[in-house]
């Protein structure tokens, strides 16, 4: 293939405008576990798979979903150790941001910064793109009203680029998940519905039996950001055909 | 325990009365004789305390000199002026120090540096200058007074008094301007200005002064030349004391708050 | 001589019934030596928050800059307005930073949150000790008698008239005791609405 003769330095351009090493970095999410964001009217969810090869592993001891604040939590699609180094860079991020401004990070702030560093493994020497893209979701106060929170969703790519969503699907089944989620969204969805949805969306394309060991979901509301326990999440799978 | 006995290395009362005589003459000694002063509790005195008070000593007896005053003399006489201001370091301690020592109907002396130094040396002389009346049955002469002054202002040269003077007088056929400082300075002249405003003061002093001026011009000179040190120097202010010095005698011509004057004269410049 | 005094001039900030004063002398000097005497040190952070930086003036100088290079890259960056305590607290991180070789200067600020309007005041130490009370803040050559009129001027609630007469006598009655602060003061009132900014007419000298 053509396009893999400038795949040798991943800051150079192919002649085509493409840096392959990024598309490959994007395969790579794509190719991961299916994860799920929805922005309900008081808050978020963030759902994901989290299947074991084996029937050996202890499930509940390495997580997927993690807080970096309080109030803001984290999740991604692609190679797990990649992701376990930007939780560690954002959770830095956090603290530098806490300790110079006694505030807890905004979390547009915090997902700019994770961009910046994504971006910067695109365009270093001796280094590649990270394999995930990052869901992060966190509520903070309104611009113009103190007291009312708002609820924020963004996801963050390979290249540093990232977005903001109402709801949105990364990884194995992103295509069917977005096309689910546009049916099923809508604008003043309560956060409980939004947790049935989300774990809607991941049992399409879902092989095997779904149980509250193979999944996990985050939510966050006014009082901070926290990872569903299993028996929680047993609750709302019971209420699921 | 009694009392007696926290006390049983002090001197008793008897002892003390006792040594009365003594002590007189060592520590009161300026009871009788007011020239002398103690002596400083240690050895060589001339050069330990000049240690004292070098700058970088931690015994803190180190004067301000924040002041400014003036005197010139003219056609009409002499003007002298004041300022008003006592520092202890950047603290203002008072506003309304009277600076112009007036030690008798003919002689006026200004004060500068220590104040303590400054206005008991100005009482000895006062009396020294009134005994001299009573015994010539004539009033002294400047340049005599400043001469007893320069005296026992040498007599303590090196001892760390702190004292620049200038002293104008009449004695019915002339008027004469001496400048004394704690150095033994002791010098006539037509301009003189001390303390930390002097470079200011002289600055408008210097090109406002002539022989020929008018008894008002002079006054004036004397007056802005104080206002604008006080203005410019932080050690200096409070309020402008203006005084004419003449063969008969010496008058008070004005005492002006410097706030009042800065209006005033910020007005003149808009206009 | 303290390098804190070697130009003069000082600072003060009150609180008031939902307003703020904060007030400065013109004094800019070289230790006796009056320089100038246009050299205000109270600086404006944004519409409702003010700065007042006392003791060397090319530290002044400095840190204001330095303090508004982060201040406007914090504004554009979240595309919000600081709050008078994240300005605090950036300041206060700020001058620790120079722990082992501090800018010589007092700040004081004071402000109103931008979206809640509740009055701020604050004071740190050359190395960003922070202190926020309730009442008032002093800073500058002296502070010892800005504490004396404050301690006796000041009272809860006052109105932004009443306010403005208090801080201006305390000012005023402090830097006349004071060799190197004073010829002239301004006074900033800030309120919800509106801030007033008055010059005083004080002694010069």
């Amino acid at each position: 293939m053509a396009s893999e003769r400038y795949s040798f330095s991943l800051t150079t351009f192919s002649p085509s405008g493409k840096l392959v090493q990024i598309e490959y970095a994007l395969n790579a999410v794509s190719a991961g576990a299916s994860t799920v964001g929805i922005k309900a009217s008081n808050g978020i969810v963030i759902a994901t798979e989290n299947k074991q090869k084996s029937l050996l592993y202890d499930e509940n001891s390495v997580h997927k979903i993690e807080n970096i604040t309080d109030n803001i939590g984290i999740v991604y699609s692609g190679m797990g150790p990649d992701y376990r180094l930007l939780v560690r860079q954002a959770r830095k991020i956090a603290q530098n941001y806490y300790m110079i401004y006694n505030e807890s990070i905004p979390t547009s702030q915090l997902v700019q910064r994770i961009a910046g560093v994504m971006q910067e493994y695109t365009q270093s020497g001796g280094v590649r793109p990270f394999g995930v893209s990052l869901l992060i979701c966190g509520m903070e106060p309104s611009h113009i009203n103190n007291d009312e929170m708002i609820p924020l969703l963004f996801q963050c790519d390979p290249s540093g680029a990232y977005f903001a969503w109402k709801a949105t699907a990364m990884g194995k089944n992103s295509i069917n998940g977005k096309t689910f989620l546009e049916k099923r969204y809508t604008e003043d969805l309560e956060l409980d519905d939004a947790v049935h949805i989300a774990i809607l969306t991941l049992k399409e394309g879902f092989e095997g039996q779904m149980n509250e060991s193979n999944i996990e979901v985050g939510i966050c509301d006014s009082n901070g950001f926290h990872r569903l326990d299993p028996t929680t999440i047993k609750d709302y799978l019971a209420n699921i055909p | 325990m009694a009392l007696n006995d926290i006390l049983k290395h002090m001197p008793s009362i008897n002892d003390a009365y006792n040594d009365f005589k003594a002590c007189e003459e060592l520590s009161f000694a300026n009871l009788t004789q007011n020239k002398v002063l103690s002596v400083p509790p240690y050895c060589n005195p001339v050069e330990n305390l000049a240690k004292l008070q070098e700058g970088n000593s931690d015994v803190k007896i180190h004067f301000d000199h924040g002041t400014t005053t003036l005197g010139f003399i003219y056609q009409g006489g002499v003007v002298m002026a004041v300022d008003s201001r006592a520092t202890g370091g950047q603290y203002i301690g008072s506003q309304s120090v009277r600076k112009v020592v007036e030690i008798n109907d003919l002689l006026l002396g200004t004060l500068a540096g220590g104040a303590a130094d400054c206005t008991y040396w100005y009482r000895v002389l006062t009396s020294e200058c009134r005994l001299y009346e009573l015994r010539n049955k004539k009033k002294i002469s400047l340049a005599a007074a400043t001469k007893i002054m320069n005296n026992i202002i040498y007599s303590y040269k090196n001892s760390g008094l702190s004292m620049g003077m200038i002293l104008a007088g009449g004695d019915m056929n002339q008027v004469s301007l001496y400048y004394l400082d704690s150095d033994g300075t002791r010098t006539t002249g037509k301009v003189f200005s001390v303390g930390s405003g002097s470079i200011f003061a002289l600055g408008v002093l210097d090109s406002g002064y002539k022989w020929d001026l008018k008894d008002e011009d002079a006054y004036e000179l004397g007056r802005r030349s104080i206002y604008h040190a006080t203005h410019r120097d932080a050690y200096s202010g409070g309020t402008v004391r203006v005084y004419h010095v003449k063969k008969d005698g010496w008058n008070l011509i004005s005492e002006e708050d410097c706030l009042n004057l800065h209006r005033r004269y910020q007005a003149e410049k808009n206009n | 001589m303290s390098i804190m005094a070697y130009n003069g001039g000082c600072i003060v900030a009150m609180k008031g019934k939902e307003c703020v004063a904060i007030a400065t002398d013109h004094r800019f000097g070289i230790q006796a030596q009056t320089i100038a005497t246009d050299f205000e040190k109270v600086f404006p952070i944004n519409k409702q928050m003010y700065l007042g930086l006392a003791g060397l003036q090319s530290d002044i100088i400095t840190v204001y800059k330095r303090l508004m290079f982060r201040k406007n890259l914090y504004e554009i960056r979240e595309n919000r307005v600081m709050q008078p305590e994240r300005f605090a607290a950036m300041l206060s991180s700020f001058l620790y930073e120079h722990r082992f070789g501090p800018y010589f200067i007092e700040p004081v600020i004071a402000g109103l949150d931008p979206k809640t309007f509740k009055p701020f005041i604050c004071n740190m130490d050359l190395i960003g000790c922070p202190n926020m009370p309730d009442d008032f803040v002093v800073g500058g050559t002296c502070e010892e008698q800005l504490f004396g009129m404050c301690e006796t001027l000041w009272r809860e609630n006052m109105e932004p008239d009443d306010l403005f007469e208090t801080i201006s006598q305390a000012m005023l009655n402090a830097f006349d005791r004071d060799a190197i602060s004073g010829w002239g003061a301004t006074v900033y009132i800030i309120e919800k609405d509106k801030t007033t900014v008055k010059t005083l007419k004080t002694r010069m000298d």
